[in-house]
Order: structure tokens, then sequence, then C-alpha cells
């Protein structure tokens, strides 16, 4: 037997010079950490916080800020310049633009964060549960998406838009930004479920996870306390970026006059008839698509500062 | 061998076609299976003639009779000669249904707008690659410096940008400003001027900003994306052995880097090729432009069904040719994978 | 005498980082002959790559920033890039540890083994191509015609391997520096490797500086060895020597440290004490007192400088240079 007090253990002496030891942190804080020292990314956070804001308090921004109603047509003040009256004009049918605006983008970011959000539980559970079993349920999962993902998503939507479908008593009208929103995530929930299965596949096979199955821990167990932590980063990067996107299909649905209805406003119907603008106020072409850029921009640059502070590497 | 992987990704993209159809037809079914042709038209039409109608075009029978005609499957056996009988032609053979409007084929007026369609986003994507490529590089070999950061700073930007918006202030610049301002200006719609009889030039200053505004939008992403896999491939072993063996700079970076780093931005254009028919559709819609996009949406507005199906049908299946094709591009170019 | 090929006086090379300056190669000194086989010995972080790098000016991002490194009578630190660059290759070659990540996998390996020869000697495709199936001959890969069209990927790890070799080789250099060319290879592939280098060595005349960790390589293959020790050169001398008695105290608790199958059961392995310096903040004076037994009070205060110890032997070491014997259990 070896005396366990013979043996001369390698430690580091204590003359030796070495780093002050620094106190371990969780990975979640370390990442929060780094996205604090971005400030880039925190300066797009914040805009895109704003625009949330804005969003969420647009009833008392009309009564109380600007003084409009966004469906209140003044026939004698169309197409007026930014004045005192309305600080940035209006529209065709005299509706104060500013007022429009944000309650655009209430309308925009509602379908955004919510086709996002049913898009990443859907195509995150198809993905965990195909990446996770492998074999034929992998197999005939990823055929479906591999379906889905064929047909144009401009052309499903056009489609699904104008058929309205019903599910049971609920039918899916577009003019309501929530049908619209499940219509988008329907459509788009793939490109997520593969991302999700790829980062599947490679933490699957990682030596904890056998660690955790040998010691008897259940599927179930498994995939919520072991696996989705580890591909939840990937997860909430990607619905990050996805979000800027969803945003610009939404619009250009309006855009064409399948998604929103006038005369509810969102960024993308205030420019349905953009050409017939051109002659009479550019702040009506400039001002909902610059929002709809900010907010898209904004909310890439926090996405990919997310990115950033949860893989460092990557950079 | 890459004969022997060609023809493996053929055979592996039957069943996507057979998936992809299926589900094309259920929607087309669930739709618009039972509309007969011609009663939206007709307020007088018998209830008889209705159920004769609908007999005679098959509506009545289950869902997967008609799947199975519509795909034309029967017709193929019968021209083969396996079975007997008269069977209506099918996608295989080209038939992608008939409008609800006028009873015409819908391949005929896919067909008559295809070209069109092509014309911009080949040109699209072109542009787009002609363009990302140096930018990628450049940025690539002048890491960390001001035009590097301008670069990536245009590019995160250009992807936030709305096409249609994009295309919406273009035309505002340089067709209804530039005409105010007694400045030669583009045309703002169309493939062409039909007083003008669309000579060669005409048709290139119709194109411009159309090909412009859906080139940027790959462009934003490609030249960034260059750029990291320039980055990447640059500080790979063998970009060093390259350099050991004392070859000039301009050869390790464009002979020996770029050839490798091109291989990922290639897959990623590839990732384009399927959509060249249904990306433009956004921006034919602005310009007005006469593609197969602004045919859809037309007829989705006049609620044709089996039209507005047919095309969907119709760039599905090209989805699935072009990705075989953008698969095969690959194994062209990187030779490991000819052999996996 | 024959005439110095290759001498390094005292190199200093740098990096920059966030953290600090590293110092990897603090002022390292060397020489090779024509026709030696010269091994450096030395952990990982010692600054034994980035001395060859520094040699074929390849060290970038790091910076040289003093020292000579005198080829052919010229001071390669200072020559223009068009000049290193018909050296590297040509004069100078250098393969390195992993021949799949090295070798370029689009291209076809006999391109690839031909390119240095069709450039630096200016030779025609088919004629730098022949050059380059007699080398793969030469070094051992059968049907070499054959194997020449084949890409990086077809062939096994010790058959690119000696195509990397081969690709060093074409154009006849003065010196060959080879990066640890055995340690992304099986053992026994080890072997054969070793074997062809000492061929080649002996068939071309070709000087060798063979860069490792690992003893039993430079044991079996160099005629001479330069221990490094945190960017500085810590021993240097006849293989035979330095191995039978060391003069450093780093390579003898090196040596002392490799299991022996002769040892007794129950011995306990002797480590090196200590953990490897920070380049960015190394100890005052020597950089290994903080891990050596044999310290004195001079160690801690000035840098050790190489001087010769014994008959054959160069050492940088306070300890044995005042005459102390190095011994212990």
């Amino acid at each position: 037997m070896i005396d366990p007090n013979a043996v001369d253990v390698a430690l580091p002496r204590k003359e030796y010079e070495g780093e002050a030891a620094r106190p371990a942190q969780s990975y979640w804080n370390e990442s929060w950490e780094r996205l604090r020292s971005n400030p880039v990314g925190m300066g797009a956070g914040v805009v895109v916080l704003l625009m949330v804001a804005i969003a969420l308090a647009a009833p008392l921004l009309s009564t109380y800020v600007t003084h409009h109603n966004p469906y209140s047509i003044d026939l004698s003040a169309t197409f007026s310049m930014p004045s005192k009256a309305h600080w940035l004009g209006s529209d065709e049918a005299g509706r104060d633009t500013l007022t429009r605006l944000i309650y655009g983008a209430q309308v925009t970011l509602t379908v955004a964060f919510l086709a996002v959000a049913v898009s990443l539980v859907v195509g995150g559970t198809v993905g965990l549960v195909a990446g996770f079993y492998g074999g034929l349920v992998d197999n005939v999962l990823m055929r479906f998406v591999d379906v889905l993902l064929s047909i144009p998503a401009i052309y499903l939507l056009i489609l699904l838009t104008i058929l309205q479908p019903k599910i049971g008593p609920i039918v899916l009208s577009t003019s309501d930004p929530r049908s619209l929103a499940v219509i988008i995530a329907v459509v788009g929930w793939g490109g997520l479920s593969r991302l999700v299965r790829g980062e599947v596949l490679s933490v699957k096979n990682r030596d904890f996870m056998l660690a955790a199955r040998s010691i008897g821990a259940s599927d179930l167990r498994l995939i919520s306390r072991h696996l989705l932590p580890n591909v939840l980063a990937v997860m909430i990067v990607a619905a990050s970026l996805n979000v800027g996107a969803v945003i610009i299909t939404e619009s250009i649905l309006d855009f064409i006059g399948l998604g929103i209805q006038p005369p509810t406003a969102s960024w993308g119907n205030m420019l349905t008839n953009a050409q017939t603008y051109f002659y009479h106020s550019i702040w009506l072409v400039l001002l909902p698509g610059a929002l709809i850029f900010i907010t898209v921009l904004a909310m890439n640059v926090f996405g990919n500062a997310l990115r950033d502070a949860f893989d460092p590497r990557l950079k | 061998m890459l004969a022997k992987y060609i023809l493996r990704r053929v055979l592996a993209s039957i069943p996507t076609f057979f998936g992809v159809t299926l589900v094309s037809y259920f929607l087309i079914w669930v739709t618009a299976g039972d509309i007969v042709p011609g009663v939206e038209i007709n307020p007088y039409i018998k209830k008889e003639d209705i159920d004769r109608i609908r007999h005679n075009l098959g509506l009545d029978q289950p869902f997967w009779i008609q799947y199975l005609n519509w795909l034309g499957l029967p017709n193929l056996a019968a021209q083969l000669h396996l079975i007997s009988g008269d069977w209506p032609k099918g996608i295989l053979e080209g038939e992608f249904g008939r409008s609800l409007i006028d009873g015409s084929p819908v391949i005929t007026h896919i067909l008559d707008r295809l070209p069109n369609t092509l014309e911009l986003t080949i040109t699209a994507i072109l542009l787009g690659v002609l363009i990302a490529i140096p930018l990628g590089v450049a940025g690539a070999l002048r890491r960390g410096s001001k035009i590097d950061h301008a670069l990536t700073a245009l590019s995160v930007a250009g992807v936030a940008v709305p096409s249609f918006w994009l295309a919406l202030m273009l035309i505002l610049l340089f067709s209804v400003q530039f005409e105010q301002w007694h400045l030669p200006w583009l045309p703002s719609g169309g493939a062409y001027s039909a007083y003008q009889g669309g000579d060669f030039l005409d048709r290139v200053l119709h194109l411009i900003m159309p090909a412009i505004v859906l080139s940027f939008g790959y462009l934003a992403i490609w030249s960034r994306f260059g750029r990291s896999s320039m980055l990447e491939v640059l500080s790979q072993d063998y970009v060093r052995t390259a350099r050991a063996k004392g070859m000039s700079e301009r050869r390790v970076v464009y002979l020996h880097a770029l050839r490798n780093a091109l291989i990922p931005l290639v897959t990623l254009v590839g990732l384009e090729l399927p959509s060249l028919v249904s990306g433009g559709a956004v921006v034919e819609i602005v310009f007005g432009w006469p593609g197969i996009g602004r045919f859809a949406l037309d007829r989705a507005f006049g609620h044709d069904y089996t039209a507005v199906m047919g095309i969907v049908t119709f760039a599905a299946l090209l989805v699935i040719a072009g990705n075989l094709l953008a698969d095969i591009l690959y194994a062209f170019l990187d030779p490991r994978i000819r052999y996996t | 005498m024959p005439e110095t090929l290759l001498e390094v006086q005292d190199l200093h090379t740098v990096f920059k980082t966030k953290a600090g300056m590293v110092k990897a190669v603090d002022g390292v000194s060397f020489e090779i002959n024509p026709g030696e086989t010269l091994g450096i010995v030395g952990e990982s972080g010692s600054g034994k790559s980035v001395t060859a790098l520094s040699v074929m000016r390849l060290q970038r991002p790091g910076k040289i920033v003093s020292g000579k490194v005198m080829f052919k009578g010229r001071d390669l630190t200072k020559v223009s890039e068009g000049e290193m660059r018909e050296i590297r290759g040509q004069d100078i070659a250098m393969i390195f540890q992993d021949p799949m990540t090295s070798l370029n996998p689009v291209f076809r390996t006999g391109w690839q083994v031909a390119e240095p020869v069709r450039l630096h000697h200016g030779l025609d495709k088919a004629t730098a191509m022949g050059v380059a199936v007699s080398m793969l001959g030469k070094v051992g890969i059968p049907s070499p015609a054959t194997r020449a069209r084949d890409y990086p990927h077809q062939f096994s790890g010790g058959m690119r391997q000696r195509a990397m070799i081969a690709m060093g080789l074409t154009t006849t250099p003065k010196v060959l520096i080879a990066d640890e060319p055995t340690t992304a290879l099986d053992v026994t592939i080890q072997a054969q490797i070793l074997d062809l280098l000492r061929n080649v060595n002996r068939d071309f005349g070709t000087a060798t500086i063979l860069i490792t960790h690992n003893l039993g390589v430079v044991a079996g293959m160099c005629e001479r060895v330069m221990v490094m020790y945190a960017g500085r050169v810590v021993e240097a001398g006849p293989t035979v020597d330095v191995f039978a008695h060391p003069k450093h105290p780093y390579t003898w608790s090196l040596l002392r440290s490799i299991p022996r199958l002769d040892a007794e059961r129950h011995e306990p392995l002797k480590p090196i004490e200590g953990l490897p310096p920070d380049l960015i903040d190394l100890p005052t004076g020597c950089a290994f007192h903080p891990r050596c037994r044999f310290t004195i009070e001079r160690c801690s205060r000035d840098v050790p400088v190489l001087n010769r110890v014994g008959e054959t032997q160069l050492a940088a070491c306070w300890v044995t240079q005042s005459g102390t014997e190095l011994k212990g259990a």
C-alpha cells in the first residue's frame, strides 16, 4: 500500500506568484457580465426596450402626449407637414402620423414576439425530440421539416392569409395580430427546429450526458435538466435574431395588403399606398420604413451581442 | 466518386418530392377541393349540374385517389403501358392545375412569366456574389481597420433594411426626384416599356433598380459571411504551410486561401438557388415586375386558389431541384464531400 | 571545421496580448552546421515552436524585437520579405505537426508537393510533377504516381506526414525544420517517420532541426540537443552527454520524471513540482528557480547566462556553473 503522506504531491508552492483566484461564476452570470461590457449591444437592447415600452404605452401616449386617436379622420388636414398640430404630419385621411406609428409599433411588436415565441416552442420541441431520440423519430420529423422548408415561405404565407384557416371554432383571420403571428409561426418554425436539432446532436454525445444517464436519469430529466440548459443559449440567440426577420415578414404582408388591414395601423400597411405619397408627402414614405429599419437593426445588434456574450469563441 | 454521390442525392430527393406534393395537394384539397370551376361566375347553375360536373371531374373520389390523379401517376403508368384506360394528366406530366377564373392551365402562365423572374433573380444573385466576395476578402485582409468596421456596419445595417422600403426609396429618388430635377431618370415599373419596343437597353434600364434592391439583401449577408470564412481560412495550418513554402502573399491569399473560403460561401449562395423562383416576389410586387411572384399575388387577391396552389407546388418542386443542384455544386468544389 | 550553416544570436520574439507582453522567445542563441541533427526540447509554451517560426520569419502576429538569424552571411531578421520568400521552401524548409490540417484539402497532394520546386526553380508542370512523384517514392509512399493524384484526406496519417516531408525536400534545402513531426501520429508510425528523417539526413545531408517535447524522440534521432524553458535556452550539448549527466536542474528533473521499467513497484513518480511560469510575468532571475530544489540565493536575483559546464555542455544555471553536482533521490 502506498502511504499517501509519503507521496510528493505537486502542489503550487506558496512563494510561486500565480494569478489570484477569481470566484467561480455560473455560465449565465458570466454571459451577463460579457453582455454588460458590450456598449453597442447594451445600447441596442435599450432601443428595443424603448420600442416595447412605447408600444405598450400606446393608449397612454395617444391620450396624454399626442392628443390624437389613430383612427380619427380629418379631411381638412390631409398630408400635412410636421407642425404643432401633427408633430410628424398626417396621412391621406388626415390621421395623425405619430399616433399611428405608435400604435403600429404595438401591432408589429406583438406579432413579432408572439410569432417567435410560438415558433420557439414548436420548433424547439421538435428539434429537441428529433435530436435526442434520433433514429426513426428523427428521420420522420426532419423529413417533415424538409418538406415544410421546401415550400417557399412567401407563397405559403400568401396562401394561408387568403385562406383564413379555421382551427375548430378559432378562425385565423389576418386582421388580428395574434392570428397573423400564429400563421407566421406555423410557416417559420422549421428553421429553428433544424438549428435546435443540430445543437442537441452535438451536446447529446458529450460525456456529461453519458454520466447522467449512467446514474439512472430518465429521458425527461435528461432533456429538461441537462440538455435544455445547454441548448437554451443557442435558442435564445436564434430567437432574438428571428424577431427582426418576423418584423420584416409581417411588414411585407401588411404592405401587400394581406396582413393587418387598415384602418388598424401597422408600419407595413402605412406604406401600402406609398407610391401615391411621393407627390404629397415623403414623410409618409420615410417614417414607417425608418422605424422598421431601426427596430430590426436594434434587434439584430442585440441578438449578435447576445451571441458574443454566450460564446465569445465564435467571434 | 462524383457520379455516385449525385445519384445518391437524387434518390434522396424523391421522398421529399412526394412529401411536398402530398402536402401541396392536401392544402388544395382542404381549400378548393370542392369548388367547381365556373360556379362563381354562373349563379343559375342547377344542383344536378354541379353534381354532374363534380363527378366528371372526379371531385367525389376519396382523397388518395384524387391525390394520385393530381400527381398524374395513373397517366404515367398508362403512358408506360403498365395499365390501360384514359387517365387525366397530372403533375408528373406538367399539369399544375387550372385557374378557377378562366380554366386556363396554370403551367402556361407560370412558364410565360418564369423567364422574367429568372432574369431578375439570377442577375441579383450574380451581382451579390460579384460584389460580396471582394468586399469580404477586403474586410478579412484589413481586419480591424476602419474599412473593415465600415463594411461590417454596412452589412449589419443592410440586413435590417426592409426590401420593399428600399425599393420605394430608390424609386422615389431615381424615378420621381430625378425626373423633377431634370436628370435622366430610371423607369419605376415593369420589365420593359411597351412603347419603346423593349430593346436591350430598355430592358437593362428597367432591370437596374429591382436587381439592386434584390441583391442588396444578399450582399449584406454574403459579404459578412465571406469575411468570416476568409478569416477562418487564413488562420488555418495549410495557409502557414503555403507561406513556409515561400509562396507570395498574393498566391497564398488568392489561390490557397480563397479557394477554401469560397466553399462555405458557395454553399450559402447555393441555398438561394432553390428560391430562384420565389425570392424576388416582394421586389416583383413593388416594381410591378411581370414575374411569377406578382402573378401569385394577383391571383391570390382574385381568390384563384388553384392557380396559387399550382404556383406553390411548382415553386416547391423547384426548391427541391435547386437544393439538389446546390449539393452537386458543393461536391464539385470540395473534394472531401465526394467520398462521403 | 565546417562553416556554420545557421546561427541564431540572442533572439527575442514577443506577442502583444490583452493581458500583457508575452516574451515567447527570450534571448535564444544556437547554431547548426551542415548535415547536423539538432533537437529542440521543451514543454508547451517553452518557445521552441516560436523560435523556429522566427527563423522562418513566420512568427506573426508576434514580433522579432532583437537578435540576429545569420544564414549564408545574411541576417534573416533584416532581409526584405521578397528575399525571405526565396529562402523559405528553398533553402530552409519547415514541416509541421498535423499533416491533416497542414495540407490544403482542396488541392491534389502531388500538386502541393510539386509547388515549391515549380515556383522556386521555375520548372514546368510536368517536370515538377516528376520531381514530386520521385520524392514521394523516396519517402516511402507506394505507387507514388497514382497517389500523387489523391487528395490529402485520402491518405493515412503516416503517409500524409511522409508527403509533407517530401514536400519539404523537393528543393533540396540546406536546413529542414520539423516541428513536432510525430506528435499527431500513432507510436508505431512515429518510429517509421523518425527512421525516414534519419535517412533523409544521411542521404541528402540536410541539416535537421527537430522540435519536440518527447525526450525519447530526441534520443533516437539527434546528435545535439537544446533544452528550452520559458523562452530561454537552459541547456545545450551532445545528446548523449546531456542525457547521461544533465547540467541543468530542469533537464535533470525531466529525465528523472520519466517512469522506468526497472523501477521498484512501489516507487512513487517524481513529477516536477509547481506550475509552468506565466510568460507575461516571469519570475525574477532564473525562470525555473521557484520549482528548483537546488536553488541558491543568486538564482532569484540574476538571470543565468548560458556558459560551459563540463567538457561538452552548456547550461544556464548558477548552481552548476559554480561546480555543484546535481544529485538527489
